[in-house]
């Protein structure tokens, strides 16, 4: 079985690595868990887990002319398969975006959760791509106006293209934050349930800063409780491996010119 | 809203309704205000914030464009300065007849706080409120909250994020991907 679920939120900043990768280590206690720096204008999953230096990345797998294979961007940490992308902006634009789309395909067939941290903005193919291609859509959200804002935009994109939403994660609630007060609101409008209320914390700073998820750096700390929270609210489907290979495979996206 | 017809006594062009805001709590003004913004004095015009006033306290807010009332009609014209603001006066018994709906309701200080950024003037308003329209559960103080409780406002967003999503998508040859993508 395997489903693919996007960590979106329409703001940068939000917190969709750290929630990626911290979500994925608590789903990797009970599932095979494969996540993928999809935000390939702006990757910075590979800083969080310790990979600045992954000799080959997704970027890689982009290119037209990839002579590389999916596995040899695959990297064991932390209990999970991780999938890095590289920073380097000629690799970007290099980069044939829609090539995305075998490489989620080729590694839905061996895995049983795949987390796509996904970019901030809407404005490309490359950056809605993740979205249109997930099963379903989990959006990061700051309890402010502008991050609801634009995380309503990102859940209404997924609406249009059939991705359904597994929920939202608020993060980086500070003390007064109102987030009991707005969850019933806010679930009206998001597809899921309100996962978790992940606080604000310096030890999310530190673990990046340390080039380790923050659920591996801090695994006591409230916030990492608060992302197991949100995992454990997330109920994987089961479907079977190949149909969903297959569904990748044959998705709709344009050749790039 | 429907409001007895009044005596145009004061009528200017301003960045903010600051001033009038704060001659009309001078004056113990009674009637209303009209604030057009002046780019829609040039254009059709359904585009002014009506703004009750008893005894110098704004009391109901009314959007004549979006017909929406209290703290989204003042949300409908804020920051869209210059306005033309002119002032009516009403006979105190006359206004006692228009209804104070929720929806159409301020807090004293809204104006003040939200249209001039005015908050020495927004105190003052309160100050000089009576103690029920202060007491009063307006809308939430909490802007994430208001937000969240301003459905026609979350409606619109996300009437423009799913034409904007299509839009995006033919230009991006993704409408086959779209749940409904044939309809276009
Ligand atoms: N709960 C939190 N508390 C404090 N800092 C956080 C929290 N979550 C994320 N951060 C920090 O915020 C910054 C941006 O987070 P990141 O996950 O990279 O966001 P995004 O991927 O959405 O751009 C990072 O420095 C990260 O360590
Ligand atoms: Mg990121």
């Amino acid at each position: 079985m395997v489903e693919a679920v996007a960590v979106a939120s329409g703001k940068g900043g939000t917190g969709k690595t750290t929630a990626t990768l911290a979500l994925g280590m608590a789903l990797a206690e009970r599932y095979d868990v494969t996540v993928v720096d999809a935000d390939t204008g702006m990757a910075n999953l590979l800083f969080h887990a310790g990979l600045a230096d992954a000799p080959v990345t997704l970027h890689d797998l982009l290119l037209d002319d990839a002579d590389v294979a999916v596995d040899d961007a695959v990297y064991h940490r932390f209990g999970m398969d991780v999938v890095p992308c590289g920073t380097s902006l000629d690799a970007f634009r290099e980069a044939d975006p829609t090539r995305l789309r075998d490489v989620v395909a080729e590694l839905a067939r061996d895995t049983d959760v795949l987390l796509l941290d996904s970019p901030a903005a809407l404005g490309s193919v490359s950056a809605v791509l993740p979205v249109v291609l997930a099963d379903r859509v989990v959006v990061v959200l700051q309890p402010t106006v502008p991050a609801l804002s634009d995380g309503l935009k990102v859940q209404e994109y997924a609406r249009s293209y059939g991705t359904d939403g597994a929920g939202v994660l608020f993060n980086k609630v500070h003390d007064g934050d109102s987030v009991e007060r707005i969850a019933d609101r806010t679930e009206r409008y998001f597809d899921g349930p309100v996962l978790a209320s992940v606080p604000d914390a310096d030890a999310a700073r530190e673990a990046r800063d340390a080039g380790e998820p923050l659920l591996a750096y801090a695994p006591a700390s409230a916030a990492a409780e608060a992302f197991r929270e949100a995992a454990a609210g997330i109920e994987i489907r089961d479907e079977p491996a190949e149909d969903v290979a297959a569904r990748f495979r044959s998705a709709v996206v344009p050749e790039q010119p | 809203m429907r409001l007895p017809r009044g005596d145009l006594v004061r009528s200017r062009t301003a960045t903010a309704p600051g001033d009038a805001l704060a001659w009309a709590l001078d004056a113990d003004h009674t009637g209303y205000l009209v604030l057009e913004p002046a780019d829609a004095v040039l254009g059709d015009g359904d585009d002014a914030c009506v703004l009750t006033i008893a005894d110098g306290v704004p009391r109901l807010a009314y959007h004549t464009g979006t017909e929406r009332g209290g703290a989204p009609a003042l949300a409908d014209v804020a920051g869209a300065g210059p306005y033309s603001v002119d002032c009516y006066a009403v006979d105190r018994s006359a206004l006692a007849d228009v209804t104070d709906t929720d929806e159409l309701t301020v807090s004293p200080g809204a104006p003040a706080e939200r249209l001039a950024a005015d908050s020495a003037l927004a105190e003052r308003t309160r100050v000089a409120a009576p103690d029920e329209w202060t007491a009063e559960p307006a809308s939430p103080a909490d802007p994430v909250e208001a937000f969240l409780a301003d459905e026609e406002r979350l409606d619109a967003i996300r009437d423009r994020a799913r034409e904007e999503a299509r839009r995006k998508a033919r230009e991006w040859d993704l409408t086959d991907a779209l749940v409904d993508g044939d309809e276009n």
